[in-house]
C-alpha cells in the first residue's frame, strides 16, 4: 500500500499558467498595471510556453476598452489554431455577446474582473450557458495601510466598497468556476504571493483558487502552493527568461508537488 | 506520411460547445474533416469515424440528441460496429445516464450511470495523470473539465481519482470514449487523436 498524500482523492496536478498582457496585439508588462513595457509577439510567447510545459495560458487585453475588439478576437482565433493546450482570455468582456464571441473564437474560459462586479448576474449568465468551468472571476485586492482587504476595479485604479469576503462568497454562489486572486499589493514587487490570503481558503473552499502576483523565485511558487493555492499565474518572471516553465515546474517535483509532465 | 488511408471524419455538432479546437486539432490527421448537425447531412458509407463531442449538461446534450435525429442513427451505427469516438459528455451519454440529469436516456451503449464526484471542488478542472494498461495512455497527463462521470465499466482502459476513482477512457470494439479533452491535453492528446483516427 502507498501512503496517502492527501486527505481527499485527487490526481490533479498543480498547473503553472503564464498570463500574458495583451495591448495593441503586443503582449506587454508592467509595474502595478503602469508604465508598459513590450514583450513580444502573444502567438510565439504562447507557443513558447507551451513548449516549456505550461499548463494553461491566460490572455488579459488590458486596453480592451480602447482598442476595437476585433483585434483580441483575431488574436483568439490564431491562439486557438496554434495551441493545444487551454487558455482564458479577459478584458473589454462587457455583455454575454462578447462572451459567445470569444468562446466561438477558440476560446476555453473567459476571465471576468470589473464587469464582474458592474454586472454579477453576467456569471449566472454564462454559468447558465457554458458551465462554471468556463468562467474564471478575477478579483484584485489589496492591503488597505488599516490592515483591511479592498478589491480594486478597472485594473487596480478603483477602490470599490466591496467587503472581501463577500465578494469571494457571491462569486462562488453565482457559479464562477475559479478565482484568479491578485494581491495588489504584491504584484510586481517580486515579494512573493500572499500566502496568508491563499491559506485563509482552507481546503473545502468549493472552486479552485488560482495564485497571482510578486512571484520571484521558484521558492515563492512553492510556498503558494503550499498555502493552498491549485494553480499559480505569473507574467514577468516567465516573458523576462528570468526562468523558464520548465525550471518552476523541476523544482516543484523536487520538492514533491503534484505537478504533470510532459513523456 | 500520407493521409489516404485515414478514414473520413464526421464531427457531430450538436451546438453545445465550441469545436473549432476540436475541429483543428483532427484536422492534422487530414484535411477529411466533416462538422455535420444531423444524420441527413452527409452520405454515410460505413467506413467514416463519427466524433460525438460534448459540452454542458447531460440533458442538453441528450436532448440534441433527439432533436437532430441522432439517436436512432447512434443506436444503430454502434450496434453495426461503427467507429465512433465520444469525447467528455459525449462518452457520458455512451453510458445508460447520469445522475445529473435521471430523467434523460443515455445511448445505453455502455452499461452503468453517471455520478457527480464527490469532492469538495467541482468542476474537476485540470490536468491528472492516468492510470492505464495502454501504452498509449499509460502515466500521460490529460486535461479533464468534468463534474460528472462513470466510476465503473468492464470496458475502461484508464482510470483517475478525483474523490472517487473514474474511467478517464473506455473502449469497446471499435468505440472510445474519453471523459478527458484529448484536444486539449497536448501533444498526447493529438498524438492519440491520431491513434484513434488510424
Amino acid at each position: 500500500m502507498s501512503v496517502v498524500k492527501s486527505p481527499v482523492l485527487s490526481d490533479l496536478a498543480v498547473r503553472i499558467i503564464p498570463c500574458l498582457d495583451v495591448a495593441a496585439g503586443r503582449v506587454v508588462k508592467g509595474t502595478n498595471f503602469k508604465q508598459l513595457v513590450d514583450m513580444g509577439d502573444p502567438i510565439e510567447l504562447a507557443q513558447k510556453y507551451q513548449q516549456q510545459g505550461a499548463d494553461e495560458l491566460v490572455f488579459l487585453d488590458i486596453k480592451a476598452s480602447i482598442d476595437s475588439q476585433a483585434s483580441a478576437l483575431e488574436m483568439v482565433k490564431k491562439v486557438a489554431m496554434n495551441l493545444s493546450i487551454p487558455f482564458a482570455v479577459g478584458g473589454g468582456i462587457k455583455n454575454i455577446e462578447d462572451v459567445h464571441r470569444f468562446f466561438h473564437a477558440g476560446a476555453d474560459k473567459v476571465t471576468l474582473n470589473s464587469m464582474a462586479l458592474a454586472q454579477p448576474e453576467l456569471i449566472d449568465n454564462i454559468a447558465r450557458h457554458y458551465g462554471s468551468q468556463s468562467i474564471v472571476v478575477a478579483i484584485d485586492v489589496n492591503l488597505e495601510p488599516d490592515g483591511s482587504h479592498a478589491i480594486y476595479s478597472h485594473g487596480g485604479s478603483r477602490r470599490t466598497n466591496l467587503n472581501y469576503q463577500h465578494w469571494l462568497n457571491e462569486v462562488v454562489t453565482r457559479g464562477a468556476g475559479e478565482i484568479l486572486l491578485t494581491a495588489m499589493h504584491k504584484d510586481g514587487t517580486g515579494s512573493g504571493f500572499d500566502c496568508d490570503l491563499l491559506a485563509a481558503f482552507g481546503t473545502n473552499f468549493p472552486i479552485q483558487v488560482i495564485a497571482s502576483g510578486g512571484a520571484k523565485k521558484t521558492k515563492d511558487f512553492l510556498d503558494a502552493i503550499q498555502a493552498g493555492a491549485d494553480a499559480v499565474l505569473a507574467a514577468g518572471l516567465f516573458h523576462r527568461n528570468e526562468y523558464t516553465v520548465g525550471e518552476i515546474k523541476d523544482y516543484l517535483i523536487q520538492n514533491n508537488i503534484p505537478i504533470r509532465t510532459t513523456l | 506520411m500520407t493521409n489516404q488511408n485515414t478514414r473520413p471524419i464526421v464531427i457531430i455538432d450538436l451546438n453545445s460547445g465550441n469545436l473549432l479546437s476540436l475541429e483543428n486539432a483532427l484536422k492534422e490527421n487530414g484535411e477529411n474533416v466533416r462538422r455535420i448537425a444531423r444524420p441527413e447531412d452527409h452520405h454515410f458509407t460505413g467506413d467514416e469515424l463519427i466524433v460525438l463531442p460534448g459540452q454542458g449538461r447531460f440533458a442538453y446534450v441528450t436532448a440534441r440528441i433527439d432533436e437532430l435525429n441522432w439517436r436512432h442513427f447512434l443506436n444503430r451505427w454502434l450496434a453495426e460496429g461503427g467507429h465512433l469516438v465520444g469525447i467528455c459528455v459525449g462518452m457520458q451519454v455512451l453510458f445508460e445516464g447520469s445522475e445529473e440529469d435521471p430523467e434523460s436516456q443515455g445511448l445505453g451503449f455502455l452499461k452503468g450511470r453517471c455520478q457527480r464526484l464527490n469532492h469538495a471542488k467541482t468542476p474537476m478542472i485540470g490536468w491528472a495523470k492516468l492510470d492505464s494498461y495502454k501504452l498509449n495512455m499509460k502515466d500521460q497527463y490529460a486535461y479533464f473539465v468534468n463534474s460528472y462521470a462513470a466510476l465503473n465499466s468492464p470496458y475502461a482502459t484508464a482510470k483517475v481519482n478525483y474523490g472517487d476513482s473514474f474511467c478517464a477512457a473506455v473502449q469497446k470494439n471499435s468505440v472510445y470514449g474519453f471523459q478527458f479533452h484529448p484536444e486539449k491535453s497536448g501533444r498526447f492528446g493529438r498524438e492519440l487523436l491520431q491513434h484513434v483516427c488510424g
